[in-house]
């Protein structure tokens, strides 16, 4: 174990630790651009220098490895003008379009200036001029020569990490530029990756392109739930002002440092699926008579309608009725479901049903299944089985459930049934809770809107059983509201005794009474999310 | 260093602290301008002494002020050579407004060396406080405020916000 | 009696008609008088013009009015009128509404015992030129003056409002405090001339003192004179003592005030202004006295004489009463429009620690002087 000063400060690392690392540890700032922590060494940018005693250069702190004894400087005149050096040399050919570069104001170079170079400028020479600006080179990013400065995170992302190999850096010197190789394209799965770790503007976003200025976004951590991996993002939203997309609130999402679920990465299809949570999503209650159209309704009445006819199902037969839920909701909604229409009402047929298909699985992030709570249910003692489910298809086919309660599933477009769609539609009461517009809406007899995972709090549990926060990033859409509140207000309908809880109050209740959850509150869950004792 | 200057109140003789005969002497001066004024007018009404004033006022509509060369007046939009505008949409201006009534969207330009251009670009005169600082902060010298225009009085909210045909061609009716 | 009644009537129908067209009047003198003292013009936009050929001359003499802007008072009176009557939701409708009128009306009442001249005769019949002939007018023009506070705490109270109530209480006790010096400054003359009945009082103001000295009440009472003026200004709400109202920035009792309500509060603060010239025209000015002028006409004191009739003799006299208040209506407006506003502590420490004990000490200087005087 090698003990080292850094800066008058004494620190003990594992062997092997690199001297930027253990600065690190000690709170000290040294300035990189070319390192990556998830990323291999290139130690091209020279910006890390800092001075060692006994060396008689100054060494790169991303590269050298401590030594017991070290006296390391990072703060002398010598690594300041050393890094207003670097920073002066990479700049030279660096164009100054911050003015239309979506880069800007997280931009490395531009932190990094205000920091550490503050210099004035000395060049008189031209700028070299490095292929053409804007090149789209892929479905995702779009790829700008003259702003890079070659630290080839980008290469080393696509060799170490997506394994996808699309980039390199072809000629030399002053011409030297990333580039792709002949006949590729950037669109592997996980290719939105290297704008992330691009420290300037040379990668950018093709679907954030100038749709909004990165300091106008409010950040709100969340986790994303394309898949059971659980990525912990960041939902980035603007809707105080006008933006490229209209109406839409959020203008992306980033992934989120998390080292037990994904370091610091996201797919594709994550990063990109945020669309649902402005688009196509369902803003009044709706009410259908027959095959018509739906009616727009309010929550009074459509509360009302619903109760008065679930009631009349309940007095003649309570097997007729079927409540779906799905891995999709958070484990406070499946808790308080649960506990309304099985513990409260004494319902049998409570079922859990994720009718998402499932799809591809990779050794990185992307798991098969597409539901970010199945683990959670499941803890809550919901676990979905075949045959239940296809028996309960055919029974709905058939005419024999009057009453069902869809928490957002689509069951009409998972199992193709004309039948399925008219059964629907003759049901006594079918009533569909949920945020977006699908086939099943097209044909339930009530649909009530509800929130989507950016406008309310909960806890996912993801499939390795760690549970973790999504927070509420937005106001429900229209008159859409929270699975919670849907819940609540419904058994108020019914005139039972529900206490109004926040989703904070019921995880509480919930982390009391079934095991998996216990001892966790949303404050140890944290950031990180948690596990089980 | 901020410099500061430090005034020390003098202090109120007996006279000033029974505030009575400053009363009257704040009295004498507006009664002076008064019964001056007063007289002067039944003068002018006449037609004598027209060469001293009664008032400083100028009267808006029929005479105007002259305004300062540097005086900043309703905004435009500064053109390219070819017409189009010089606002590449980097939201400075917006960024930097303390009353917040700009609101700029922004699109991709044809030309990839310019690269963005602005979608739409609204000012609510409304809630503009002429400050200036949207010039100041514009790294593309595409926004001034020189149009000497000043009657930018509208008859609802709607008609106070210039957009961006109006910004580059700037008509004094707004 | 008919005759009597028809006398009254028209006697109050002159006497409002002077006040209401004065306080019109004043929303006029209000901006010209401030825009001369300030070196502007003042209002003179609201115009009319007909638009007709055959009108020339018409248009030729509405001219100076509109120079003037004397059309403005009317310009006033259609915005007042057609503005929304806005009453705050969660007010209570009834005192709301019933507030301003209070306030008007209170004021109002009191012009009533305002003599402004002698006595008259008119084919036969001997007419007071005062509405209401009352031998203790003084007390019911303080106590009708004095429940117009009704009329602000009401509004201030009504309109739901934090800031409204509050600029109701500042009112009220800033008028409860003033009410106080004045009514002190009041009984020196009351015990000089010896009577409550306004009327009265304007009469013995018409001795001489050594045969050449008018005996008004400025001239036996300088300091209450001053303290009249003094608490009587802070009586009507105007700058300097405009606390309770603070238009500009504070808010006062009436910030939830709409249209002609408004109105009646900001008519009410002219009327009490022109009340507060009325009085102290009254008490300390000899009302309706001219000096030196007896019944027959003019005795100057070195002897010559000018005879009068007795109907000019009595025009002179509504004409001395009219050209006192209007200066007073000139002193207070010259005031409002040089002094700065009080702060709220500095309103009441000059109500209570200056006003009422000056006005104590005069009140037994007075008294003293008296007692010796008449032994």
């Amino acid at each position: 174990m090698p003990t080292l000063k850094i800066d008058e400060k004494e620190v003990t690392v594992p062997p092997g630790t690199t001297l930027i690392r253990a600065a690190k540890e000690l709170g000290i700032e040294i300035p990189y651009y070319c390192w990556h922590p998830g990323l291999s060494v290139a130690g091209n940018c020279r910006m890390c220098l800092v001075e060692v005693d006994k060396m008689p250069k100054p060494q790169i702190s991303c590269h050298i490895q401590c030594q017991d004894g070290m006296v390391v400087r990072t703060q002398s005149e010598t690594v300041k003008k050393l890094r207003e050096h670097v920073l002066e040399f990479l700049l030279v050919n660096h164009p100054l379009d911050c003015p239309v570069c979506d880069q800007a104001g997280e931009c490395g170079l531009q932190d990094y200036y205000m920091k550490h170079g503050l210099y004035d400028s000395r060049l008189n020479e031209n700028k070299v001029k490095k292929g053409q600006k804007a090149v789209p080179i892929g479905p995702t990013v779009m790829l700008d020569n003259e702003r890079c400065i070659l630290c080839s995170r980008c290469v080393r992302f696509t060799d170490e990490i997506s394994k996808s190999h699309e980039f390199g850096i072809f000629n030399r010197g002053d011409h030297s530029e990333i580039g792709l190789y002949p006949g590729e394209e950037l669109n592997n799965k996980y290719s939105g990756n290297v704008v992330d770790i691009c420290p300037v503007g040379a990668l950018t976003d093709r679907d954030f392109r100038f749709k909004c200025r990165v300091w106008y976004l409010k950040k709100t951590e969340s986790i994303c739930p394309g898949c059971a991996r659980g990525c912990n993002i960041t939902i980035e939203t603007s809707h105080d002002r006008p933006t490229g997309v209209e109406n839409e609130r959020v203008m992306r999402l980033k992934p989120r440092f998390n080292d037990e679920v994904n370091d610091w990465w996201i797919c594709d299809s994550g990063r990109y699926g945020y669309h649902s949570i402005d688009q196509n999503r369902i803003l009044t209650p709706l009410v259908r008579e027959g095959t018509a159209a739906a009616k727009e309704s309010n929550w009074k009445d459509a509360l009302k309608q619903a109760c008065v006819s679930f009631q009349n199902l309940m007095a003649q037969n309570k097997e007729q009725i079927a409540i779906l839920l799905s891995p999709m909701m958070t484990n406070e909604e499946i808790y308080l479901a649960h506990k309304l229409f099985v513990e409260t009402l004494q319902l049998s047929r409570v079922l859990l049903l994720g009718v998402h298909p499932n799809g591809d699985q990779d050794d990185l992030l992307i798991r098969s299944d597409k539901h970010p709570n199945r683990m959670g249910a499941e803890w809550l003692g919901l676990i979905e089985g075949k045959e239940v489910t296809q028996k309960l298809v055919s029974e709905i086919e058939k005419g024999l459930i009057q009453g069902l309660f869809l928490f957002g599933q689509d069951i009409v477009s998972q199992f193709q049934s004309e039948r399925l769609n008219g059964a629907l539609n003759q049901m006594r009461l079918s009533l569909f809770i949920g945020s977006n517009y699908n086939q099943t809406v097209s044909s339930a007899r009530m649909i009530l809107p509800g929130a989507s995972y950016a406008e309310k709090d909960g806890t996912f549990t993801n499939f390795e059983g760690r549970v973790q926060r999504i927070r509420k990033a937005l106001f429900p859409l229209g008159e859409s509201r929270s699975e919670l509140e849907i819940i609540q207000s419904f058994a108020a309908q019914l005139g039972l005794d529900l206490p109004s809880q926040t989703s904070e109050d019921i995880f509480l209740e919930l982390a009391g009474s079934v095991p998996k959850f216990r001892g966790m509150t949303y404050d140890t869950i944290g950031h990180e999310g948690v596990r089980p004792a | 260093m901020i410099k500061t200057k430090v005034v020390s109140e003098p202090p109120l003789n007996f006279w000033e602290r029974i505030y009575l005969p400053e009363v009257f002497r704040g009295l004498w001066i507006t009664s002076k301008h008064f019964f001056r004024n007063f007289f002067l007018h039944l003068a002018h009404a006449f037609g004598l002494l027209r060469h001293l004033k009664a008032g400083v006022t100028i009267e808006y509509p029929e005479q105007t002020y002259i305004l300062p060369k540097r005086s900043r007046t309703r905004h435009r939009l500064t053109h390219r050579p070819d017409g189009s505008p010089r606002c590449v949409a980097c939201m400075m201006c917006e960024t930097v407004c303390p009353a917040r009534c700009i609101a700029i969207v922004a699109e991709e330009h044809p030309d990839p060396n310019i690269e963005k251009k602005p979608k739409s670009f609204d000012i609510d005169l409304g809630k503009c406080v002429f400050c200036g600082f949207c010039v100041e902060a514009c790294p593309e010298d595409a926004i001034r405020m020189d149009t000497k225009i000043v009657n930018t009085a509208a008859y609802s909210r709607p008609a106070m916000k210039l957009d961006l045909n109006e910004l580059l061609n700037p008509t004094s009716s707004s | 009696m008919m005759t009597t009644f028809v006398i009254q009537a028209i006697l109050s129908l002159v006497m409002f008609g002077f006040v209401f067209n004065l306080a019109a009047l004043h929303t006029w003198i209000e901006r010209k008088q401030s825009a001369l003292m300030q070196d502007r013009v003042g209002a003179n936009r609201a115009w009319i013009t007909l638009p007709w050929k055959w009108a020339a001359p018409i248009n030729w003499l509405l001219r100076p009015f509109n120079v003037l802007g004397l059309f403005h008072p009317i310009a006033d009176a259609i915005k007042m009128f057609t503005k929304e009557d806005f009453i705050p939701p969660k007010a209570d409708r009834l005192l709301h509404t019933l507030a301003p009128c209070l306030s008007l009306f209170f004021s109002l009442i009191v012009f009533a015992a305002i003599p402004f001249g002698d006595t008259i005769e008119i084919g036969g019949h001997v007419i007071r030129l005062q509405v209401a002939n009352l031998n203790a007018a003084l007390l019911y023009v303080f106590g009708a003056a004095s429940l117009g506070v009704y009329g602000i705490a009401l509004a201030g109270f009504s309109s739901h409002n934090n800031y409204a109530t509050l600029g109701g209480l500042r009112a009220v006790s800033q008028m409860l405090s003033y009410e106080i010096a004045m009514g002190l400054t009041v009984i020196g003359i009351v015990l000089i001339y010896g009577s409550l009945d306004l009327q009265e009082l304007v009469r013995r103001q018409g001795a001489y003192l050594w045969g050449w000295i008018p005996m008004w009440g400025a001239i036996l009472q300088p300091v209450g004179f001053l303290l009249f003026l003094a608490a009587g200004i802070a009586e009507t709400k105007r700058i300097p003592y405009d606390a309770p109202e603070g238009e500009s920035e504070i808010i006062g009792y009436f910030v939830e005030y709409s249209g002609m309500k408004f109105g009646m509060f900001f008519f009410t603060d002219y009327l009490e202004t022109i009340l507060i010239a009325c009085l102290a025209t009254t008490l300390f000015l000899g009302g309706w006295q001219v000096p030196y002028l007896a019944s027959s006409g003019f005795l100057f004191p070195w002897g010559s004489h000018i005879a009068l009739s007795a109907f000019s003799v009595s025009l002179f006299q509504i004409a001395s009463f009219v050209l006192k208040v209007l200066f007073f209506c000139w002193l207070f407006m010259t005031i409002r429009w040089t002094l700065p506003r009080f702060r709220y502590d500095q309103l009441l420490k000059l109500g209570w620690q200056y006003l009422f004990p000056i006005a104590l000490v005069n009140l037994l200087v007075t008294a003293a002087i008296f007692l010796w005087w008449v032994r």
